[in-house]
């Protein structure tokens, strides 16, 4: 029942917000949805109190017909590798909400389609049943359209359009695989059987697993498909970025492990070395970008192409170490990404640029952003996989597990850990250090009074979720053991499955 | 069995949390929390911490001078065949290490407090040096090499704040900047070998890693190609941290920040880095090649350093060029397996240069200069400061019996059969290092009084007791030396060799003094000399070499990226949306917030699919 209740709680938040009774103010309606979501929070809490890190397989499982028909089972269950995404989602849409201010336009639809996201965004988590997996999957998809296309930038109508046509193919390729599966084996049993694939010819293997690959490869994203990311993040609001680069990436990593990995083992090992590649060449191809990038939620997003390589890496070369490695990576990245993209949010709002060409000194003790500039250089310095912070273990760790297996990839993904540096250290050299200046780099400094410049004060409530997700970076980064207790396991387990058929071969 | 040790030695760990401890309480200050009364006690808090710091590691000498040296661990992280610890070692050199650094780290905050004294931000100050003495003393002791790797990262980040200090000034960021990428580039090569170590070796423990290296070597474990790269790896973290070429660039920009860091950093911060070194140095021996290039690169920085430092007008920067020089040396004497040799000559340098740097901090305090062309005639109006030179650089220099004389003699007696060549490397640079101090001394505490050297009262008795009584820890240090290691004795080596390692000394001298000082320092009018005079002041023109073969392939490949992100990747999809230009269009146009058309998108949707399966079942 408690798993029924993460799908309980939002929905019927999402109706409760809706149907508020009298026009409720839009502050009004931010409270009942951080009461809502709180609430969530309290009950993923209860989910990891109850969940038994010792044991590998599903846990708190729920299974009830649902339309036998066509083999959609309500199947829940929870297990080391989803509990700790589960967490990262209660706690990341309590930080998108908590820090939606000012909503101009239809603040009733705003939160309601923030709570139906992380709801579907759980429902996906916790599915055992492919379809069902896939109803999620796609129930997400429209409030996020809606959230970027009605509250995001300028350009928002074209970068929304880019979003929903890349995720419904995505979506389709992903369908397409679950039904080519039942196709193929002659079974409409869609419950999450790792042993199914076995039945098929290693060709029909390769094909599924290709469509899957692509189609989470899209949500992920990898290289070449990452197109409509930059344009979602730029134009989406900050809290829609949070929970986009938080959040909504983790369910194409979390599916390429669930779906891919665990039902086709063998057709995986097979692509194994490829994926590896893909991975280095996403890893790099993200850090380059993001190099030349000027504008700082664009940069952020190039890096999430980078960092969500290395989860990639480590699920193809699929040991206990780089399989543990990956969901430190899919927690790790959760938290910086959000940091970074708040932290920007910030500066944006003090400042109306996030370009980085105009942007000066930023860390100026009186006039500038001195705290939220501090807080930039732990995101920074956590996201550059610096010792000490959350990026660092992970990174270890997926570097660790992968190198007997793919020694090229890994080094040169290892390469794209050091170019992050070179980036996000462009960021806060160009942004925060040096004198404060507000305007393009050419024309009279002193006339055009771009050097008189005195931003509005950081109020304290405002850089707190900041804080509160810094915090959280650094308790996982000193303390790695909290979460590898959770996941160990599930990890090793899940690595025991794939290294059965590779050690018949 | 920890149960049995004192307490002194059960509570090891808290010696690198006092300073980060130091870190933690001076945040309030540092972040503007706490605003009366101004940031001082936020220094005062990180003096305590730090000062306890050296009262527990002297309180553990005394308990491993009686009980042997020992080791503690305490688990870290553990994940299927990975077992990360938090590892001690308590030998007496490792402690001498942590008492250098905490004491050093002492007297730099008692200086820094005089230093700094109108800094505004002194509390931030104080934050970062807590932070950098937490992760130093980490490093001294650490007996494993993840936790070695661990908290020399969180030097180079402490470094980089430190650097960035004054971060409005435009120097001061691209030498921040600078600091941060060249470490990095040694970090990440040296987190290449230390990922390949740990997957090969299983354990982190340098004891461990010693049998597997040994081990490696006799039953060829690995390929030698493998054995190359993992041993270049694993120098060029200590070759980015100890400042030798090729990477040595950040050492001379880094003297933008506080002179109290630069202290720091030219002898205890070198020392670390020299220090894991010397740990990893049974693994590195696996590879000649990395071998071969650590001598090399010790000689080239040794002779290199020596000769651009004698080419430098700025005060810091003459003296932080000698520093990678010496570094050079102990690299050399690391690589010919004289480790206990490069730890003396370690503790003789470092002391003696921070000394050094004292005198210059207390100088550019007072004069608010630090070009040499502007300075001169402060020997009689800064005598202490005077003095400390004198004894800092006589402490370094092998002519008089002080710490590096002794250090000189010992290496050169044992180097002149095995390896003639390295003994005359030594003496070349100890005659550079000479000259270079007496070329300065001349233009700073001698010659005519200049404008902006005429109101120098001597430096306030905060940077003065630090510098006075440092002055005397070194002249003792011969004295102290030969306490640490009394067999075989400081000078056991023949009165030749003595002899020849003064004789190199003085030769610089003479030079030194002879030597033609232009007080505008214009350029040599005679052309060989000016391209020489160029190449050595513009260290070998090394930041435009790095321009040009590494900023400008990696920025170049980063606008190439974003152009193909742009017109291929972005325009391939840009163009299939125009031919699917009815769909992608029909959704634009649509997005105008009407509820209905979503919700109907949604149900349409999923009917298709509820109907799609259907149909599917009937097939299946």
């Amino acid at each position: 029942m408690l798993l029924s209740l993460l799908l309980l709680i939002p929905f019927l938040g999402t109706l409760t917000v809706l149907l508020w009774p009298g026009g409720p103010s839009p502050a009004r309606l931010r409270l009942i949805t951080i009461a809502i979501l709180v609430l969530q929070l309290g009950v993923s809490l209860a989910v990891a109190s109850a969940f038994d890190p010792a044991q590998a397989g599903m846990q708190l499982q729920e299974h009830h017909a649902w339309v036998p028909g066509i083999g959609l089972d309500y199947a829940l269950g929870i297990d080391g590798l989803s509990l700790p995404l589960v967490l990262i989602n209660s706690g990341l849409t309590l930080v998108s909400a908590v820090i939606t201010r000012d909503i101009d336009k239809r603040p009733r639809i705003y939160f309601a389609m923030l709570l139906l996201i992380t709801g579907a965004v759980n429902g996906a988590f916790l599915s055992e049943n492919l379809l069902l997996f896939f109803l999620f999957y796609e129930l997400e998809l429209i409030p996020l359209w809606l959230l970027v296309s009605v509250w995001g930038g300028v350009n928002r109508a074209y970068a929304a359009t880019k979003f929903l046509i890349f995720t419904a193919v995505s979506g389709m390729l992903i369908l397409g695989a679950f039904l080519g599966l039942a196709l193929l084996t002659g079974s409409v049993d869609f419950s999450l059987t790792p042993v199914l694939s076995e039945r098929l010819a290693m060709g029909g293997q390769l094909w599924l697993l290709g469509a899957l690959l692509i189609g989470f490869g899209i949500k992920i994203p990898l290289v070449p498909l990452h197109n409509w990311l930059p344009d979602a993040h730029t134009q989406a609001s900050t809290p829609v970025s949070v929970l986009l680069a938080g959040v909504l990436l983790k369910l194409g990593t979390y599916g390429m492990l669930r779906f891919g990995l665990q039902l086709f083992p063998e057709a995986w090992a097979k692509l194994a070395p490829a994926l590896a590649i893909w991975a280095a060449i996403s890893v790099l191809y993200g850090s380059l970008a993001a190099i030349a990038q000027t504008d700082m939620k664009r940069m952020v997003a190039y890096s999430s192409v980078g960092h969500m390589g290395y989860v990639l890496l480590a699920a193809a070369a699929d040991t206990p170490v780089s399989l543990l490695g990956a969901v430190f990576q899919m927690v790790s990245h959760g938290l910086i990404s959000a940091l970074l993209f708040l932290l920007v949010g910030i500066v944006y709002r003090k400042t109306g640029t996030r370009d980085l060409e105009v942007l000066r000194g930023l860390l100026n003790p009186e006039k500038g952003l001195p705290f939220t500039g501090s807080l930039m250089i732990v995101a920074v310095m956590a996201s550059a996989g610096l010792p000490g912070m959350a990026g660092f273990i992970s990174e270890f760790l997926v570097f660790r597990g992968s190198i007997n297996v793919f020694p090229l990839a890994t080094l040169l993904s290892m390469v794209g850990s050091g170019l992050t540096a070179v980036y996000f250290l462009l960021l806060v050299n160009r942004a925060f250090f040096g004198r404060l200046a507000i305007t393009p780099p050419s024309g009279d400094a002193v006339e055009d009074g771009r050097l008189d410049v005195q931003l509005a004060p950081v109020a304290p409530r405002e850089t707190f979720p900041a804080m509160a997700l810094a915090a959280g970076v650094v308790l996982l980064g000193l303390v790695p053991s909290s979460l590898g207790r959770i996941s160990e396991v599930a990890t090793t387990a899940l690595a025991a499955i794939t290294a059965l058929p590779t050690g018949v071969h | 069995m920890s149960a049995a040790l004192p307490l002194p030695l059960q509570l090891i760990w808290l010696v690198p949390v006092y300073g980060f401890s130091g870190m933690l309480l001076s945040l309030p200050w540092a972040t503007g929390w706490i605003k009366r009364n101004g940031p001082r006690p936020a220094a005062y808090l990180n003096l305590l911490v730090t000062l306890l710091a050296v009262l527990h590691g002297s309180l553990v000498i005394r308990e491993v001078v009686t009980l042997g040296p020992q080791h503690l661990d305490f688990p870290w992280f553990q994940a299927a065949d990975l077992n990360l610890r938090i590892g001690f070692d308590l030998s007496l050199t490792n402690l001498a290490a942590l008492e250098l650094v905490t004491t050093m780290s002492l007297v730099c905050q008692v200086f820094a407090l005089g230093y700094l004294d109108k800094e505004w931000s002194l509390a931030r100050f104080y934050a970062l040096v807590g932070f950098f003495e937490g992760a130093m003393s980490g490093v001294v002791l650490s007996s494993n090499l993840f936790m070695s790797y661990f908290l020399l990262e969180m030097l180079t980040l402490s470094t980089y704040l430190l650097v960035g200090f004054w971060y409005a000034q435009p120097l001061v960021v691209t030498a921040a900047r600078d600091a941060f990428l060249t470490k990095r580039v040694g970090d990440v090569l040296l987190l290449m070998g230390v990922v390949a170590l740990s997957a090969w070796a299983g354990s982190m423990e340098f004891t461990d890693l010693y049998a597997w290296a040994a081990r490696a070597k006799a039953e060829q474990l690995i390929s030698p190609l493998a054995g190359t790269l993992l041993g270049l790896g694993l120098i060029a973290g200590p070759m980015g941290k100890c400042a030798q070429f090729p990477m040595h660039l950040w050492l001379d920009e880094a003297m933008e920040g506080p002179n109290p860091a630069s202290i720091l950093r030219n002898s205890v911060v070198v020392t670390c880095g020299a220090i894991v070194l010397l740990k990893l140095m049974p693994v590195v021996a696996v590879s000649p090649l990395a071998t071969t290039v650590l001598l090399a690169v010790g000689s080239i920085s040794a002779i290199g350093g020596g000769l651009v430092a004698v080419a430098q007008v700025d005060l810091k920067r003459a003296f932080s060029y000698s520093t990678t020089s010496y570094l050079g040396l102990v690299f050399i004497a690391i690589a010919l397996q004289m480790p206990g040799l490069a730890l003396l000559l370690l503790f003789a340098h470092g002391l003696a240069r921070a000394l050094q740097f004292m005198s210059v901090g207390s100088i550019i305090a007072t004069t608010n200069c630090q070009d040499l062309t502007e300075l001169g005639g402060l020997g009689t109006r800064m005598p202490a400061t005077s003095l400390s030179f004198l004894v800092g650089s006589a402490g370094l220099v092998g002519l008089v019996p002080l710490g590096c004389f002794w250090c000189f003699g010992l290496v050169i007696d044992n180097l002149r059969q095995l390896a003639p060549g390295y003994a005359a490397l030594f003496l070349i640079t100890n005659a550079l290092t000479a000259m270079n101090v007496t070329r300065v001394y001349r233009s700073v505490f001698l010659g005519p009084v200049l404008p902006k050297t005429k109101r120098t009262p001597e430096a306030n008795w905060l940077m003065a007791l630090p510098m006075v009584s440092l002055s005397v820890i070194v002249l003792l240090l011969p004295w102290i030396m030969q306490r640490i290691d009394p067999v075989p004795g400081i000078a056991s080596f023949p009165l030749p060799v003595g002899l020849a390692v003064a004789a190199s000394g003085l030769v610089g001298v003479l030079i030194g003094s002879v030597v033609q000082l232009d007080q505008f320092w214009s350029r040599s009018t005679q052309p060989t000399l000016r391209v020489l005079q160029d190449l050595l002041a513009y260290d070998f023109y090394t930041p435009e070499i790095y321009r040009r073969i590494i900023v400008i392939p990696v920025a170049g490949l980063a606008r190439f990226t974003r152009w193909f992100d742009i017109t291929v990747v972005k325009g391939l999809v840009d163009g299939v949306g125009r031919l699917s230009l009815t769909t992608a269009e029909g959704l634009k146009l649509s997005v105008s917030g009407q509820l209905q058309s979503y919700v109907l998108t949604l149900i349409v949707a999923i009917v298709l699919l509820l109907g799609g399966l259907q149909v599917l079942r009937g097939v299946g």
